[in-house]
C-alpha cells in the first residue's frame, strides 16, 4: 500500500472518529461502484454569526499520488461566488500551495476548517474571480445581500 | 576452471564468489542510462542468468549514452536489442529479454522470486515502487540506482533488514500553485507552465472541466451566477469551436492576451505590491508582422521579441488547428474529437508553448526565454551524462557481490547444519550436536552480518569534497506502510467468496480482527465500518483476480496489528470446501506506539537526486520510531564492524573511497 493511501487510510479513520459539526467528508464512488480515498466529496457549513450562516457548500477534494508531499485539490462543485474561488471552483488558499503554507501534516479537517474561514474573510491579496472581488471591495452593501441569496440556495440541512 | 575469459575475474573475485556468479540469476528492468551499462558489466563479469524488462523503444536522442544501441536500431526494442548486443561480449552468459511492462500481471511474486537478485535502473518513480514492492514480496534482494547529471546512488534493499526505497519520503517534481499560474506569474517557468498546461490543453487537449457537472440549483437566483462562473470557465472551449475558420487565431489571442489581462488588472488591489500586466494589442501586432524573418522559428538560442513571438504563435497555431481538422476529416479518432498532446520533440507543440509562454512574460514583465530553453524545461529534460551512468552501474555491481557473498554465507552454514544434524543421527549425536550450537552461527546472523558491509553509495559531481561517499545501510523504518506490513497468501475461489467470507470468517474468526478496520484494493476502498455496501459481492465481482492483493488496516484504538497483505492465489475448490482460506496463518505484529501520527516529511531533506525524484536522507526524515539493533540484528553488527574489518587476517582488501573510515574494504573469502 502507497503512503498516499496509508494517509488517506488513517485521515478517513480519524475523520469517522471525530469531526466538526455540520461537515461532512467522504470518498466519492468510482464507475465500479467503489469507495475512492483519492476523491472525496465534502460539505463546509458558513460559520455562525457571519452572512455565511445557514449555508452548506459542496467541495470535490481530490488528492495526488504525491499527497501528503503536495497538497489535494479542492474545488466547489458547482462553483461559488467568491473573492478567492476561481471561475472553475477551484480554491485559491495559502494552505493549499505547495510554495507557501501546505505541510504534510495538515489533515482533512484542518483544510475544511480552513476554507471554512475562507468563506467570511475574502484575502485580498489574491482574488481568483473578477465579479466577486469587484464587488467585494467597491460595493459591500450589494455583496452582502448576494451572498445571502447563496446560502439561501444552498441551505444547511 | 576458469578459462581465459573469466581468468581475471575469477583471481578478483575468488573462486568461491566466481563460482555462485555463473550460477546466479539475475534481473534488470530497464534497459537505458544506467540499463546498457549496467548489463555489459553483468555479462562481462559472468553473471549466468541475466533477465531484462524494458517497455521502451530506441530513440535518436539516446544514443549519446545508451552504447548498446546504434542508429539502425532506432524504433526497436530496447530490452531486445541491449540482449542482442550485450550477447556478443559473452557467449557463456543466458540472456531473456521482455518489451513489456514490469507492472505487467505476468511478473507476478512467484516470477520474481526465481532471481538471486535484482537491478533497478528505472527512470521514473512508479515502478521503482512497484519493483521494491515485488522484491519485498518475494523476498528478494534489490540493488536500487539511479543518476541526475553529476549524481548518482545506489541502495542495496533486503527485506526485514535494510530499509525498503519508500523507508524515506521521495520528493515529488515541483508542480505550481494554481493562482501564481493563472493570475500572478512571476518566472518564465511560471508562464511557461501555463502555457503547457493551461492554454495547450484547453485548446488542443482534454479540458479539466470538460466532464459535465451537475448544477444543484436549477430555476434558482444563484444559477445566472454560476452559469457566469461557468461561462468565464469554458470561454477558451467555446472558442476552441471556431477552430479553423479566419477568426480562429484572433479570438485566442484576444481572449487570453488581452480580455484575461484586462480583466486580471481591473483587480486594482492585486497590483498594489506587484507590477500590473499589460495587455497586448493584436491589430499593432499585425502591423509589425512584415518585418519577422520568416526561418524565425528555428532561431532557437536567442529569446524572441514581440513581434517575433507573435509569429510563431499565428504561425504553429495555424499549422496545430491544420492537424486538429486533418484528424478530425480522417475520422481517425471515431466518435470522440481530436486531441493533440504536448511532446518537447514535436515542433509544432514546441512553438506553440515557446511562443505564448513568451507574449504572457511580455505582458507580465517577465523575461523572455529562448526556445532551446523553453524546451528543457517544458520536457522536463534532466541532464543525463554516460559517464556518471557507468560510475553508477560499477557500484550496482560492487554492491550485488557483497549480497552475494551474503547469500554463500548463509547457503553455507545451511548446508553445514543440515550435515551436522544428518552425520550426528548416524554417530556421535550429542557431540555433533553440541559443537553445531556453539560454534558455528546461525544462517540468518551470517547473512545479517556479511550484507552489513553493502553500503548505500553516492556518487557527487567534481569539485566536491569526495566524489563518492558513503553510508551504513539502515534498518527498516518501522512506520513504513510499504515494508513493515505483515504478509499472506490466501487461496480463494473467486466466483464464491464473498467479502463477507473475508471479513467474517478469515479477518475476524481466524485472525481475531476487531470492529475496527479496514480492507483495501488497487482500485479503491472494500470494507470499513462505514461501508459495507460490497460486502455480498464475490471476489470476481470485485475484480479481485489471481495475484491481486488487498491490504488490511487495522484500526483497533488498543493493540492494533500492522497491516496484513493478503496475496491471491485462485483456485478451483470443491463446492463443499472453504472458499477462502489462509495457506499459512501469518504472524502480525503490533504497530510501533507513537506511529500513528502519519509520517511528516520537512524542510531537513538531504537533496540526492535520482533522476529528478530526490531521495529522503535516512535522518530526521521520518517520525517513526527505528527498531532498535535488538529486534533488527543489523545495526548493531555494523557498529560493531566499523574499524575492525581491516583487522580479520584471512582476507583479501580491495581499497576505495569511503567517508567514514577513509577506506571501505571489499574482503574477499
Amino acid at each position: 500500500m502507497s503512503l498516499c493511501m496509508n494517509r488517506l487510510s488513517e485521515e478517513r479513520k480519524q475523520w469517522r472518529r471525530d469531526h466538526p459539526f455540520g461537515f461532512f467528508a467522504k470518498p466519492a464512488r468510482n464507475s465500479a461502484g467503489m469507495m475512492d480515498l483519492k476523491k472525496w466529496e465534502v460539505g463546509v457549513p458558513g460559520k455562525e454569526k457571519t452572512i455565511w450562516e445557514g449555508g452548506l457548500f459542496k467541495l470535490e477534494v481530490t488528492f495526488p499520488e504525491e499527497y501528503p508531499t503536495k497538497p489535494p485539490k479542492c474545488k466547489f462543485t458547482p462553483p461559488l461566488f467568491h473573492p478567492n474561488v476561481y471561475p472553475s471552483g477551484t480554491v485559491c488558499l495559502s494552505i493549499l500551495n505547495e510554495e507557501e503554507a501546505w505541510k504534510p501534516a495538515i489533515t482533512i479537517k484542518d483544510i475544511l476548517l480552513g476554507i471554512q474561514s475562507l468563506l467570511d474573510e475574502p484575502n485580498p491579496e489574491s482574488p481568483a474571480q473578477a465579479d466577486a472581488f469587484n464587488l467585494f471591495k467597491k460595493d459591500k452593501v450589494a455583496y452582502e445581500k448576494k451572498i445571502k441569496a447563496i446560502v439561501k440556495e444552498n441551505p444547511a440541512p | 576452471m576458469a578459462t581465459g575469459r573469466d581468468k581475471h575475474a575469477g583471481k578478483s573475485l575468488g573462486s568461491n564468489l566466481h563460482a555462485r556468479i555463473k550460477q546466479a540469476r539475475v534481473l534488470m528492468v530497464g534497459a537505458g542510462g544506467i540499463g546498457c551499462e549496467l548489463l555489459k558489466n553483468l555479462v562481462l563479469t559472468g553473471f549466468g542468468e541475466i533477465h531484462i524488462v524494458d517497455l521502451d523503444t530506441i530513440d535518436l536522442s539516446n544514443l549519446n549514452r545508451q552504447f548498446l544501441f546504434r542508429n539502425e536500431h532506432i524504433k526497436k526494442s530496447k530490452a531486445l536489442v541491449a540482449k542482442e548486443s550485450a550477447g556478443r561480449f559473452n557467449p557463456n552468459v543466458k540472456i531473456e529479454a521482455y518489451h513489456d511492462n514490469i507492472k505487467d500481471p505476468r511478473f507476478n511474486v512467484a516470477w520474481f522470486s526465481k532471481f538471486d537478485i535484482v537491478f533497478n535502473a528505472l527512470d521514473n518513480l512508479e515502478a521503482r515502487r512497484h519493483v521494491n514492492k515485488m522484491c519485498l514480496a518475494a523476498d528478494v534482494p534489490l540493488i536500487e540506482s539511479g543518476t541526475t547529471g553529476f549524481n548518482g546512488q545506489v541502495q542495496v534493499i533486503q527485506k526485514g533488514k535494510t530499509q525498503c526505497y519508500d523507508c524515506t519520503p521521495k520528493e515529488a517534481p515541483k508542480s505550481f500553485p494554481v493562482c501564481t499560474i493563472r493570475s500572478t506569474p512571476s518566472q518564465p517557468i511560471h508562464c511557461i507552465v501555463w502555457a503547457k498546461s493551461y492554454l495547450f490543453t484547453e485548446i488542443f487537449g482534454t479540458s479539466e472541466d470538460d466532464a459535465p457537472e451537475l448544477d444543484h440549483s436549477e430555476d434558482s437566483e444563484n444559477r445566472k451566477e454560476i452559469e457566469n462562473l461557468r461561462n468565464e470557465s469554458q470561454a477558451l472551449k467555446r472558442i476552441r469551436g471556431t477552430m479553423g475558420s479566419e477568426e480562429f487565431p484572433k479570438l485566442v489571442f484576444d481572449k487570453v492576451f488581452k480580455e484575461d489581462i484586462e480583466r486580471l488588472r481591473s483587480m486594482e488591489d492585486m497590483w498594489k505590491t506587484r507590477k500590473a500586466p499589460t495587455a497586448l494589442d493584436f491589430e499593432d501586432l499585425l502591423k509589425a508582422l512584415p518585418s519577422v524573418e520568416k526561418n524565425i522559428a528555428s532561431k532557437d538560442q536567442t529569446a524572441w521579441t514581440v513581434t517575433e513571438n507573435f509569429a510563431v504563435f499565428l504561425h504553429s497555431l495555424r499549422r496545430l488547428s491544420d492537424r486538429m481538422e486533418e484528424s478530425k476529416a480522417s475520422g481517425d479518432t471515431g466518435n470522440s474529437p481530436p486531441i493533440l498532446s504536448f511532446d518537447k520533440d514535436d515542433e509544432d507543440t514546441l512553438d506553440f508553448v515557446a511562443a505564448s509562454a513568451n507574449l504572457r512574460s511580455i505582458i507580465f514583465g517577465i523575461e523572455g526565454r529562448s526556445k532551446f530553453d523553453i524546451k528543457q524545461m517544458a520536457g522536463n529534460i534532466i541532464p543525463a551524462i554516460a559517464t556518471t551512468n557507468a560510475m553508477t552501474a560499477s557500484i550496482c555491481v560492487l554492491q550485488a557481490f557483497k549480497v552475494m557473498r551474503a547469500v554463500i554465507a548463509k547457503d553455507e552454514l545451511s548446508a553445514k547444519l543440515n550435515d551436522a544434524q544428518l552425520t550426528g543421527s548416524s554417530k556421535e549425536s550429542s557431540k555433533a550436536d553440541a559443537k553445531a550450537e556453539q560454534v558455528e552461527v546461525k544462517p540468518d546472523e551470517a547473512f545479517s552480518q556479511k550484507l552489513s558491509k553493502a553500503k548505500m553509495v553516492f556518487l557527487a559531481p567534481n569539485g566536491t569534497e569526495r566524489r563518492l561517499t558513503t553510508e551504513g545501510l539502515s534498518s527498516p523504518n518501522a512506520s513504513c506502510p510499504v515494508c513493515s506490513v505483515a504478509q499472506s497468501t490466501i487461496v480463494v475461489d473467486a466466483s464464491r467468496a464473498t467479502l463477507n467470507d473475508l471479513v467474517e470468517n478469515l479477518l475476524r474468526l481466524q485472525l481475531g480482527y476487531g470492529e475496527e478496520f479496514s480492507i483495501n484494493s488497487e482500485a479503491g476502498l472494500l470494507y470499513d465500518p462505514e461501508e459495507d455496501a460490497n460486502l455480498n459481492k464475490t471476489f470476481a465481482e470485485l475484480g479481485l483476480n489471481n495475484d491481486a492483493s488487498i491490504t488490511v488496516i487495522d484500526d483497533a484504538e488498543e493493540g492494533a496489528r500492522v497491516n496484513l497483505v493478503l496475496h491471491i492465489s485462485e483456485q478451483p475448490m470443491e463446492s463443499e470446501a472453504r472458499p477462502i482460506d489462509l495457506t499459512q496463518k501469518p504472524e502480525i505484529p503490533l504497530k510501533p506506539k507513537a506511529a500513528t501520527p502519519p509520517a511528516e516529511t520537512n524542510g531537513d531533506w538531504r537533496p540526492i537526486v535520482t533522476n529528478g525524484l530526490t531521495n529522503g536522507a535516512t535522518n530526521g526524515a521520518t517520525n517513526g520510531i527505528k527498531r532498535t539493533a535488538d529486534e533488527a540484528g543489523f545495526e548493531e553488527e555494523l557498529v560493531k564492524k566499523k574499524g575492525k574489518v581491516a583487522a580479520k587476517p584471512d582476507d583479501d582488501f580491495v581499497i576505495v573511497d569511503d567517508a567514514n573510515d577513509g577506506i571501505i574494504v571489499l574482503d574477499d573469502d
